[in-house]
């Protein structure tokens, strides 16, 4: 008797399943540790240190603190600027420039695909097409852009021929930056319209069903039942979008040879970070930005997180 | 019931198959880990105790290198494929169709130099040449005037000495001084010597000037002042004087008195200075065209066509077929309605040194394409028949400088190399610094918003020094 009711509960004891769960996590945690928290940490190491090339000269590396965080933050002695705050206000104004019409019009674009009213043929041909950008190479698309626009381009060509004279829309810091945020925009809107399409799928075809009994027009049907059903997914394709945009480097790297010009308005955060890299190889400022990078990325990422969670517990307390 | 089977089936499954993966996977990664971190360590050593290491491997390479001919791979690094091409149709003894040169294959390895790309690849190259395979190792690589000081006052280039290269006392002075070290050991040579000179429209400068003849253009545009009152006329006319903004910027940077970095300061050269005022002028004055292109925009390039509107461009011999294949279409182009002539300075602009890597496994290869290209006067003869090259021969150029029968069709005729000749003595090679490329390229890709009036010249110069404290963060800026 006694010896049952004291197996009874060890045997219960041991029964755990926390220990699979480990096992499935496993994978995700070993690659986490090796390709992202180790290379963060020893980047926020090396960022502690002088240590760069001059010429062919090794200098370094010499432990400065955080040197290197104080003269990125430290405004330039010729005119005043602060040159990181100027880099991540152009990433952030190029983002916005694509990232706004890529989710209005890839919204749109879901939202026609996935109607029941319109039933639109040749979906798989549509979706092919519009995912197709996506498929070529950023600096192919770079290349491509930066001749149709050169001053003896296509576009400057009809403008010649029509008695204008020649645009030059590289040397124009907005239509610079219009031309890169119209190419992040077209690579990008095909992927986000299928991750909205998803979403929209997912939601339940009843709702929209009883929303047209109701008598509720396209209108309500899309702000009313779509937009918040949806919310959830359209945060993730914003804070993807995001932290995609800040890492905005390969189109205007291409375009204006890494210069980021005219004047520096093109020049992106991670294009400021290859500079350092490049020739001098710093890798003391190059840390720095990263970190820098790093940080206003994990800022926005909770600043969005946060700015959704309110909205939803309402919702559920309501109910 | 079935349930926990299946599960206990899963788990197993699961279990077996990290637990294989393990198995497998840890003995080849700590293997692979090992020599991984050896060589990490190893290079970092080889950098951080720079000057000792480096100093004590390289003298026991270099003998050695003076008698290694093991190499099966001959390895050469260039920014573009003009050498290549003159390399894969004049080198004697390479076999076009194997890609051979005496029986080795002739591997390229070509990056752009835009943004200093080719200076980048090549330190990392040459840093990991003693670690190298063999195959692998760079055995010669090309160096610009602009920064061949940074390779020359090195361990990674070799004395030509050592490699049996020593005649070159057939080759201009400039080029000898530019390729040798602090100590005066020569490093490397140069395949062509590259005086500038004023290229001319023939038809534009009849209409301006009156005249076409060499001579009589010189005289009209000897100095900066004449060459200011013809812009005047040549704008008066319908006409542009230069095309690129950046056009005569060599003709002054090349001739300066100070250095750009002087004791780790940089310094805006006196006559770039002067340039930019004469750039805003022109721009300003509408002498160039409005769109201000650079120095190597198709912009520039499409005033070369037949239709262009732009008298003069400045280059030395190899403009000619670098740079001027819009004048030589056969379509659209106006081949022979070119000259040259002096210009308000003498200067010279670029050339192509050869250099030999530390730690090269061909070493016999490289000295037969430094004299090939140097002391071969049938190939020199060749460099000037066949492409409108200006020699490092002293020689062979002055064979056809006297030769009155010699003359360049896309010249009209003219005799380019007598004129070359005659330029030499004006090539002034001093204030060389390994921070040329950089203050060159990047100072006329800032300071042109300065230029076509976007910005002041303070914001334009405050991202010019951005750009070099990126590039060379020990240079102090202002």
């Amino acid at each position: 008797m006694s010896s049952t009711t004291t197996t009874a509960p060890a045997k219960h004891k041991s029964i755990s399943y926390a220990k699979w769960g480990y096992f499935f996590i496993a994978p995700f945690v070993i690659v986490y540790l090796f390709c992202s928290l180790i290379p963060l940490l020893s980047t926020f190491y090396n960022s502690l240190f002088e240590n760069y090339m001059d010429g062919l000269k090794q200098i370094g590396p010499n432990f400065v603190g955080l040197q290197n965080f104080i003269s990125i933050f430290t405004p330039r002695s010729s005119d005043g600027k602060m040159e990181i705050f100027s880099y991540t206000g152009n990433t952030m104004i190029m983002w916005v420039m694509g990232a706004v019409p890529q989710i209005v019009f890839a919204l749109l674009l879901a939202v026609i695909f996935t109607s029941e009213r319109m039933k639109i043929k040749g979906q798989g041909f549509f979706k092919t097409v519009i995912y197709m950008p996506n498929l070529i190479m950023a600096s192919a698309f770079a290349m491509l852009f930066f001749q149709i626009f050169s001053s003896v381009g296509p576009i400057n060509q009809i403008i010649t021929a029509n008695g204008g004279s020649a645009f030059l829309f590289f040397d124009n810091e907005w239509s610079a930056r219009t031309i890169i945020a119209f190419i992040n925009f077209l690579m990008w809107f095909g992927n986000t319209t299928i991750l909205l399409m998803a979403g929209i799928m997912g939601i339940d075809q009843s709702l929209f069903e009883a929303a047209s009994i109701d008598g509720a027009n396209s209108t309500q049907v899309f702000f009313r039942i779509t937009i918040p059903l949806l919310m959830p997914i359209i945060i993730y394709v914003v804070i993807t979008a995001l932290i995609g945009g800040l890492q905005m480097f390969d189109v205007p790297q291409i375009i204006t040879s890494g210069k980021g010009n005219p004047s520096n308005t093109t020049k992106t955060l991670v294009m400021a970070l290859n500079g350092y890299i490049g020739l001098s190889k710093n890798y003391g400022m190059a840390g720095a930005y990263s970190f820098f990078l790093f940080i206003v990325t994990g800022a926005l990422s909770v600043l969005v997180f946060k700015s959704t969670e309110p909205k939803k517990e309402k919702k559920g307390g309501k109910k | 019931m079935k349930k926990r089977i299946t599960s206990a089936l899963l788990a197993s499954a699961v279990i077996l198959s990290v637990a294989g993966c393990g198995g497998t996977t840890t003995p080849a990664s700590t293997t692979a880990a090992a020599p991984a971190a050896t060589e990490a360590a190893a290079t970092e050593a080889a950098a951080t105790e720079a000057a000792a290491t480096e100093a004590a491997a390289t003298e026991e390479a270099a003998p050695a290198a003076n008698t290694d001919n093991s190499g099966t791979v001959f390895n050469i690094r260039a920014w573009n494929e003009e050498f290549k091409g003159f390399f894969e149709k004049y080198m004697p003894g390479y076999d076009a169709s194997a890609q051979t040169l005496d029986g080795v294959p002739v591997v390229w390895t070509i990056v752009p130099s835009d943004d200093l790309a080719y200076q980048n690849a090549l330190d990392e190259a040459l840093q990991k040449n003693a670690s190298a395979s063999a195959d692998d190792k760079v055995d010669m690589f090309l160096a610009e005037a602009d920064y061949i000081l940074k390779y020359t006052d090195s361990d990674f280039t070799m004395d030509i000495a050592n490699l049996g290269v020593n005649q070159v006392d057939t080759e201009y002075q400039y080029t000898v001084s530019a390729a040798s070290d602090s100590n005066g050991k020569i490093k490397g040579v140069s395949f062509q010597c590259c005086p500038s000179a004023l290229i001319y429209r023939r038809s534009i400068a009849k209409d301006v000037l009156g005249t076409d003849d060499p001579d009589q253009v010189q005289a009209a545009l000897d100095s900066w002042a004449k060459y200011d009152d013809v812009a005047k006329q040549a704008k008066d006319k319908g006409y542009y004087m230069h095309a690129s903004f950046a056009e005569t910027y060599r003709v002054f940077s090349n001739n300066a008195d100070g250095a750009w970095v002087t004791g780790g300061q940089l310094t805006i050269p006196a006559v770039v200075d002067q340039w930019t005022e004469q750039a805003k002028t022109y721009f300003d004055n509408g002498y160039i065209l409005d769109t201000c292109p650079g120095i190597w925009d198709d912009g520039k390039n499409a005033e070369m066509f037949a239709t262009g509107k732009t008298m003069c461009f400045f280059g030395p011999a190899w403009y000619f077929n670098f740079c001027m294949g819009n004048a030589q279409d056969p379509d659209n182009g106006c081949f022979g309605d070119w000259a040259i002539c002096k210009g308000p300075q003498g200067h010279f602009w670029g050339g192509t040194w050869i250099l030999a890597a530390t730690g090269t496994d061909n070493g016999d290869l490289v000295a037969k394409v430094m004299k090939a290209f140097t002391e071969n006067e049938e190939v020199c003869e060749n460099l000037i028949v066949n492409e409108g090259q200006f020699t490092n021969n002293k020689k062979v150029n002055e064979k056809f400088a006297n030769d009155p029968s010699f003359g360049v069709d896309f010249l009209g005729g003219q005799n380019a190399t007598a004129v070359f000749c005659g330029m030499t003595d004006s090539i002034k090679w001093e204030n060389a610094t390994i921070y040329d490329q950089a203050c060159n390229e990047g100072y006329q890709n800032f300071i042109k918003t300065y230029i076509n009036g976007t910005t002041t010249k303070e914001a334009s110069l405050a991202d010019f020094y951005t750009y070099i404290n990126e590039k060379y963060p020990a240079v102090q800026t202002p």
